[in-house]
């Protein structure tokens, strides 16, 4: 008798030659074409961000004016003595510098993150999103930007430059290398932490609002932690692992032979919270079921 | 006459008395109320972040403190020793998390969204409105956040205890002028929004200034005169520094009753300005469909 294929296998196969992303790319060439894609994402976002130019000048003014506030706190506590815990002014202000550049790559892509819940998960975005060849979470970071992010960034690394300069630093190329290490692992602290959070709103839904006191804690791990008791220090080591957003990280520059080696660490920590934080996104991917609206 | 007629008189605000307007406007309060208790899960995590911002600080000043000694420093700065200092911090949060509110916002958000053509064609005054139901808001923050805050902050960083009970009746007092005038001042910011598009950015620097312009952040005697004399003449002191100096007591007799009064014309001041401001910006609303 002749070999009858079921049904089910047929379709089975069908399914899959229909469903089947071809892909006998290098994984190189599927790389530089997703960058291709999240570069032309962007551009299409500053072509929309610049139709609104007031916005985007207020924007700005609005950083420069909490960086203004910032350093006249900073430079009013400073009058008052003449190092904390031993840290002086232009080593204080330098980490505050470098703080900005992990905050502002950070803030650049971060803003989805903040209404995910609402617009991808209720509102039904997501539904969109698992529909294209190309990673979701890559497609929720790099469907919105938000541009002050490069003004912090521009400004952090000019804190930082003339708190080199009031301190006789001289920086050479390695510090530059270092900058370029340092500060995308900050940032990767910073995305992995916050994606953390947000990936939780995949089985449950938010009403605590968790986002909002780990994100107030950015603005005192921008202080040394040597300030900070013990417990609090570990916490913010280990647990909550803001220190690893300006403190370590800047030290390498500005903290001595005490912290350089720790400094280093900074991107492991980096790719180590966002590794785990996108291995929980994968199985909140599988556990989603669309609201079908 | 028939009943359209009189309903109609009983609603317009010109022809309401004012013991109408007043259960009107109670009515206002109580809704806010039961409308942030329906959400008050979302204070929970509040308590944690207010208590991170007292700790922070402390952990600051007490470094500040130890330097000076450590530099052979005076221990008081700007007339605060480290424990005035520590209370100073933890009351100025403590007294925000009473009169906080985001009259600015949610104004903005009604006029960006067209919201705002409904509630005019209403017989109700939205400035009234908003700050009734700021009143409620308050009310709710008093009992299911402020209070929690305290039974945290107060013993955990060994906060000082009012000057006498005076002060404290007094800082009471002085507290809810604050939030007249935090509502008043934020409802001005949210009436930008008539003139802008987009008021993001604004409401940004609101965010971020307000906490430092009004002494939440460093109490003014650690900056220079001339910035404490430029303070002097903006409302901002009146909201924090101005309580919680007395508080300290820090403000008494003639001080306190200068603090008093100036917040009670701050008040005011900023109520009127408001409502010309409103006046004003009503007339030329445009509302994009909405």
């Amino acid at each position: 008798m002749e070999e009858v294929t079921p049904l089910q296998d047929v379709m089975r196969q069908d399914d899959a030659t229909r469903f089947a992303f071809r892909d006998d790319r290098t994984r190189a060439a599927r790389l530089a074409w997703q960058a291709r894609i999240f570069g032309a994402y962007f551009v299409q976002f500053l072509k929309m961000r610049l139709a609104y130019r007031v916005d985007f000048i207020i924007d700005t003014l609005a950083v420069l004016f909490s960086l203004v506030i910032q350093l006249a706190v900073l430079s009013v506590m400073f009058s008052k003595v003449r190092a904390l815990d031993g840290w002086t002014y232009p080593q204080v202000l330098f980490i505050y510098g470098f703080s900005l550049v992990p905050l502002g790559l950070f803030n650049l892509i971060s803003v989805n993150l903040y209404g995910f819940a609402d617009e991808y998960l209720i509102g039904g975005r997501f539904d969109r999103v698992l529909l294209r060849p190309v990673g979701s979470l890559a497609q929720v970071i790099f469907e919105s930007f938000n541009v002050s992010g490069l003004s912090e960034i521009a400004l952090g690394l000019a804190i930082m430059a003339s708190a080199g300069l009031k301190l006789g630093a001289h920086f050479g190329v390695t510090d530059a290398l270092a900058l370029l290490f340092l500060a995308p692992g900050a940032a990767l602290v910073y995305l992995g932490v916050f994606l953390g959070i947000t990936t939780v709103s995949f089985w449950v839904e938010d009403k605590m609002g968790l986002a909002p006191p780990v994100y107030n804690l950015i603005r005192f791990s921008r202080y040394p932690i040597t300030i900070y008791s013990l417990p609090v220090r570990l916490f913010l080591t280990f647990a909550l692992p803001f220190a690893w957003v300006a403190f370590y990280p800047a030290a390498w520059f500005v903290g001595g032979e005490r912290f350089s080696k720790v400094a280093l660490l900074t991107p492991l920590v980096g790719v180590l919270v966002f590794g785990g934080a996108a291995l929980l996104w994968r199985r909140g991917v599988k556990n989603y079921v669309s609201t079908g609206s | 006459m028939s009943d359209g007629a009189t309903a109609t008189a009983r609603l317009a605000p010109w022809r309401r008395s004012p013991v109408a307007s007043l259960g009107l406007y109670g009515h206002f309060i109580r809704l806010a109320f039961l409308k942030f208790l329906a959400y008050r899960l979302r204070y929970y995590t509040g308590v944690v972040s207010y208590t991170i911002f007292v700790a922070g600080h402390y952990y600051l000043y007490l470094a500040l403190y130890a330097g000076r000694a450590a530099e052979g420093l005076g221990a008081t700065v700007g007339g605060l020793t480290v424990r005035e200092m520590i209370t100073y911090v933890a009351i100025s949060w403590i007294g925000r998390s009473l009169y906080f509110n985001n009259i600015s916002r949610d104004l903005a958000r009604m006029v960006t969204e067209g919201e705002i053509a409904m509630h005019l064609i209403k017989p109700f005054h939205l400035q009234s409105v908003m700050m009734a139901e700021a009143v409620g808001e308050a009310g709710f923050r008093l009992i299911m956040f402020t209070i929690p805050i305290m039974l945290v902050v107060v013993p955990v960083f060994h906060v000082g205890a009012p000057a006498g009970a005076a002060a404290l009746l007094w800082t009471l007092v002085s507290f809810t002028l604050s939030l007249v005038i935090y509502s008043q001042l934020s409802f001005l910011v949210g009436c930008l929004a008539f003139a802008m598009k987009n008021i993001q950015g604004v409401l940004r620097a609101q965010m971020v200034g307000m906490d430092f312009l009004t002494g939440v952040i460093v109490p003014f005697t650690f900056f220079p005169a001339w910035f404490q004399s430029a303070v002097n003449w903006l409302p901002f002191q009146c909201i924090s520094y101005v309580p919680v100096m007395i508080y300290l007591g820090k403000r008494t007799g003639p001080a306190l009753v200068d603090g008093i009064l100036l917040q009670v014309a701050w008040a005011v001041g900023l109520t009127i300005a408001a409502r010309l401001v409103w006046r004003y910006a009503t007339r030329r609303v445009t509302v994009q469909g909405g």
